[in-house]
């Protein structure tokens, strides 16, 4: 500009003095984050904690004690697999924990017009509650699946709202020092799919966190029991939780068959369209060999029989007030399947997953406690 | 010191403005309670260009106009040197200084404007508004939508990345993510094409600050033009009175060069901007900001008959060159417009804002380049490989200022054929490769599936008969949102591909 700006003392001290302080609030506020990350372990460490963490309650080990099913089916080295996995330091939440003693192996709550909410709590109690699962102090990620915007929860496109807040609600109640819910739409902004689903304003209520999952976050990891897949992007925040908990709503999918617990990890995965493109069944259960949710709970209150995983069509969408509930993704899924009057033989995906060993698809060899609400 | 202060405060509400315009910029189709296009109400050349073009006047338009023309008659052009964002970065860009008074490279210049403005007009009135690209407004949300703010994310996302992998900074760049991603910064990174072309003009906009001070206000903005003329008559003008002693300090601080010495320090109100940079100066209190009735004197640059002839026959050719171009012989087989969009007067009504390419979540719609021919140079276009139009978003349509795109309600959009999907198959892999794929099936939003799959038995790879699902369309179903064709799993170009709709076929 002209002199006038020269001779404006006051101009250029303004200038300066903003400047410092934006430079005094960006290192004060360098500092808060820094503290605030100090004593949050890094990767390695985090392994390790948690693995301490869960030897003395015994409740969470390294699934080496493999539940009954596991022994009947001869998948001892698959069992052994967890073990590799910790030393290599690739995926914390490696391993679901077997069961408590009396508790179910999988749980499955019904009752027509029951309170999801209900229904959630009994499922969870019964396969041995919330504190198997959530340690006092945990940060748990509740992962539902928000695949688009396109249709409120009536439409069972989107996990239910209730369950997902319930589930919210106990975590907290078990002590959980954070408990975010996230998902990656493929249809939608996350903002939108977050608000359309119900599912922002039920887990706010319940003191959950709802969280856009950032891109920089993405962490490759090796899937070495992977057949199609040998390493993949994985979302570093799930790797890093205490406890990931998988809230799948059951519905119908054209090339996966179903979609289920199994399928809605992809969610957590960046390069979806790979997955796709080298066989959709044999890379979600490679990718479920790598992140291994403690907990499954398969939202069953409303499924869509057609049209998925999309909908859109009320004429689709069955009322079942079920919710299944098991630390073993496998087993759950197989469950869900029969809502849909199929088998877990139909569906690829579980199919394989029971071969690598990372859970029971045998409904017959397991322990499965139904609750009528 | 009155003057000072008066000064000082200019100053600041530049800067509000400014910060404002970026507000409305950044959360355009998120805004709680203002409009997107506040700013372009306010600015009456669109307003002005859009009615004579269109033939009709949106509510808005007609409520921001009658406030500008007003504003513009009390004060002339203080719109340029108070709340005009390109004003405000020009005043902010190092310019030229001089310590003598620095008078213009040539007086016919300032014509310059006045010639752009009227071959604006002229063009709208024969219902072409492709030189809409030239004012201020549109430039500058053009350059910072299209350019500067994709850029800036770029950059912000690569510097994370990089934080990221230090352990001792993750907690800070964690904070920092969570606090803006999703809020001030998309979860998609946004692309648009042509932004280096658009990045190159508006710096070269910026670089002839170093001829003249706001070399772009004093001799091309045609919204200058039309504020300039409305001001020949304004109330509020400045004057010399008997006790200017000719120190000359007033002429070097003027802006936009319009005190002149030989003029006896007078200035013209049609290139004043009521900045008030000349106020300080004066020592003798030789110049008063006062009310005056009538008009200022016409002055050499001023529009005369012929220049306005000749502005109107540039007009003309430019009418007639546009509806001989390739592009008004036949569609682009690529020309998918936004919902509801697909119009003949659509190219009349469009004032080229940009704002719709800033709502639209997934960089879908692009501006059009060559598709839409010179006479529809960056008119929104759908470009589903890059991005599809989302089935549970409206926002083109609730952002766009003058209805080009109608405001239709989610569920009348939800059903707006925009265009078809065709599958090649001589590229899709079930038909090629004999497996499934079905990306296209699964990613198909409407709620009866407007992609189907036929079961047939192939061979396979290694010869054995097998089941495969392949993919059709049935086109009584497909709205043409193209999330197909995005998804499609190929590299390069998509074996299901979204052209514009034959009249034929429709949704309901």
């Amino acid at each position: 500009m002209n002199a006038g700006e020269k001779t404006d003392m006051s101009n250029t001290l303004d200038r300066r003095e903003f400047i410092r302080r934006v430079l005094a609030l960006s290192a004060a506020g360098a500092a808060l984050s820094l503290a605030k990350c100090a004593p949050r372990p890094s990767d390695g460490e985090a392994t390790s904690t948690s693995a301490q963490a869960a030897s003395p309650t015994a409740a969470r080990p390294q699934a080496t004690e493999a539940p009954k099913a596991t022994a009947a089916s001869g998948q001892s080295e698959a069992a052994a697999q967890p073990t590799d996995a910790l030393s290599q330091e690739q995926a914390p939440t490696s391993a679901p924990p077997s069961p408590v003693s009396g508790s179910a192996y999988l749980a499955v709550a019904r009752g027509a017009g029951a309170d999801p909410a209900e229904l959630t709590r009994r499922a969870i109690a019964a396969v041995g509650g919330i504190e198997r699962f959530v340690k006092p102090g945990a940060r748990v990620i509740v992962k539902p699946n928000i695949c688009n915007a396109y249709h409120g929860p009536e439409y069972a496109s989107t996990t239910n709202p209730i369950v997902v807040a319930t589930i919210v609600t106990l975590c907290k109640g078990a002590g959980a020092t954070s408990v975010q819910v996230m998902d990656f739409p493929f249809g939608g902004t996350p903002q939108a799919s977050y608000t359309k689903s119900g599912i922002e304003e039920a887990v706010k209520a319940a003191g959950g966190e709802m969280v856009v999952m950032s891109p920089i976050k993405y962490r490759e990891i090796a899937i070495p029991q992977g057949k199609a897949l040998k390493k993949g992007k994985f979302y570093g925040d799930m790797l890093d939780a205490d406890a990931v908990i998988n809230v799948p709503i059951a519905k119908h999918h054209s090339s996966a068959g179903l979609t289920l617990g199994m399928k809605n990890l992809m969610g957590t995965v960046l390069d979806r369209n790979g997955m796709h493109a080298r066989g959709l069944h044999q890379t979600i259960a490679d990718i479920n060999s790598a992140l291994r949710p403690q907990l499954t709970v398969v939202d069953a209150i409303r499924i869509l029989t057609a049209n998925g995983p999309t909908g859109g069509n009320l004429d689709d969408v069955k009322q079942m007030d079920t919710i299944i509930a098991s630390a073993d993704v496998v087993a759950a899924d197989a469950y869900a399947t029969t809502l849909f009057g199929k088998t877990a033989k139909d569906i690829a995906y579980i199919q394989m997953g029971a071969e690598m060993g990372l859970g029971q698809m045998d409904l017959g060899a397991i322990k499965i406690e139904e609750i009528a609400v | 010191m009155i003057a000072t202060t008066l000064r000082r405060f200019r100053r600041w509400v530049q800067l509000a403005a400014f910060v404002l315009f970026l507000y409305l910029l950044i959360w355009a189709g998120r805004l709680p309670f203002l409009r997107a296009d506040l700013f372009f109400l306010a600015d009456p050349l669109t307003g002005l260009a859009n009615t004579l073009a269109a033939r009709h006047i949106v509510a808005p338009i007609l409520i921001g106009g009658v406030l500008a023309f007003a504003f513009a008659l009390v004060l002339g052009r203080a719109w340029c040197g108070w709340l005009c964002p390109m004003g405000t970065i020009l005043d902010w860009t190092p310019s030229r200084h001089t310590k003598r008074y620095d008078p213009d490279p040539a007086h016919w210049l300032r014509a310059l404007k006045y010639f752009l403005l009227i071959l604006l007009l002229a063009a709208a009135a024969f219902g072409a508004l492709a030189f809409l690209i030239l004012d201020p407004i549109t430039l500058v949300y053009r350059a910072l939508t299209t350019a500067v703010w994709p850029a800036l994310l770029f950059i912000v996302f690569r510097v994370e990345s990089l934080l990221y992998q230090a352990p001792l900074l993750r907690g800070a760049v964690d904070a920092f993510e969570t606090v803006f991603r999703g809020r001030v910064m998309p979860v998609q990174q946004p692309y648009y094409a042509g932004n280096v072309l658009v990045a190159l003009v508006f710096a070269a906009i910026l670089a002839l600050n170093a001829v003249r001070e706001r070399f772009w206000c004093r001799y091309l903005c045609p919204l200058g033009a039309l504020l300039g003329l409305v001001g020949k008559v304004a109330l509020l003008r400045r004057t010399v009175g008997n006790a200017c002693i000719e120190c000359q300090r007033c002429a070097r601080a003027c802006p936009t060069g319009t005190i002149d010495p030989a003029r006896h320090f007078e200035s013209d109100p049609s290139e004043c901007i009521m900045c008030l940079e000349c106020a300080p100066t004066c020592s003798r209190a030789g110049q008063t900001f006062a009310g005056h009735l009538g008009a200022a004197a016409w002055q050499s640059y001023d529009p005369s008959r012929r220049q306005f002839l000749a502005a109107t026959g540039a007009a003309l050719a430019t009418v007639g060159l546009f509806g001989a171009e390739r592009a008004s012989g036949r569609d682009d087989a690529h020309l998918i417009r936004p919902p509801g969009a697909a119009k003949p007067e659509f190219l009349s009504q469009c004032i080229r804002c940009g704002i719709c390419l800033k709502v639209c979540p997934t960089s879908g719609l692009q501006p059009s380049l060559q598709q839409a021919g010179w006479a529809g140079f960056w008119t929104p276009v759908l470009t589903p490989r890059l991005g599809h139009c989302d089935y549970g978003c409206n926002a083109c349509g609730q952002a766009c200022p003058v209805g080009a795109i109608p405001p239709l309600p989610l569920e009348e959009k939800q059903i707006t054929v925009i265009g078809h999907a065709y599958v090649d198959r001589s590229r899709c892999i079930p038909w090629v490769d004999n497996r499934n794929c079905l990306v296209c099936e699964e990613m198909c939003p409407t709620p009866e599936k407007a992609i189907l799959l036929d079961e047939v038995t192939a061979r396979a790879a290694d010869g054995t008969e097998t089941r495969v699902l392949r993919p059709y369309v049935v086109h009584e179903r497909c709205i043409g949102c193209g999330i197909c064709e995005n998804r499609c799993p190929l590299n390069g170009e998509a074996a299901i591909r979204v052209y514009p709709p034959s009249e034929l076929t429709a949704v309901g």
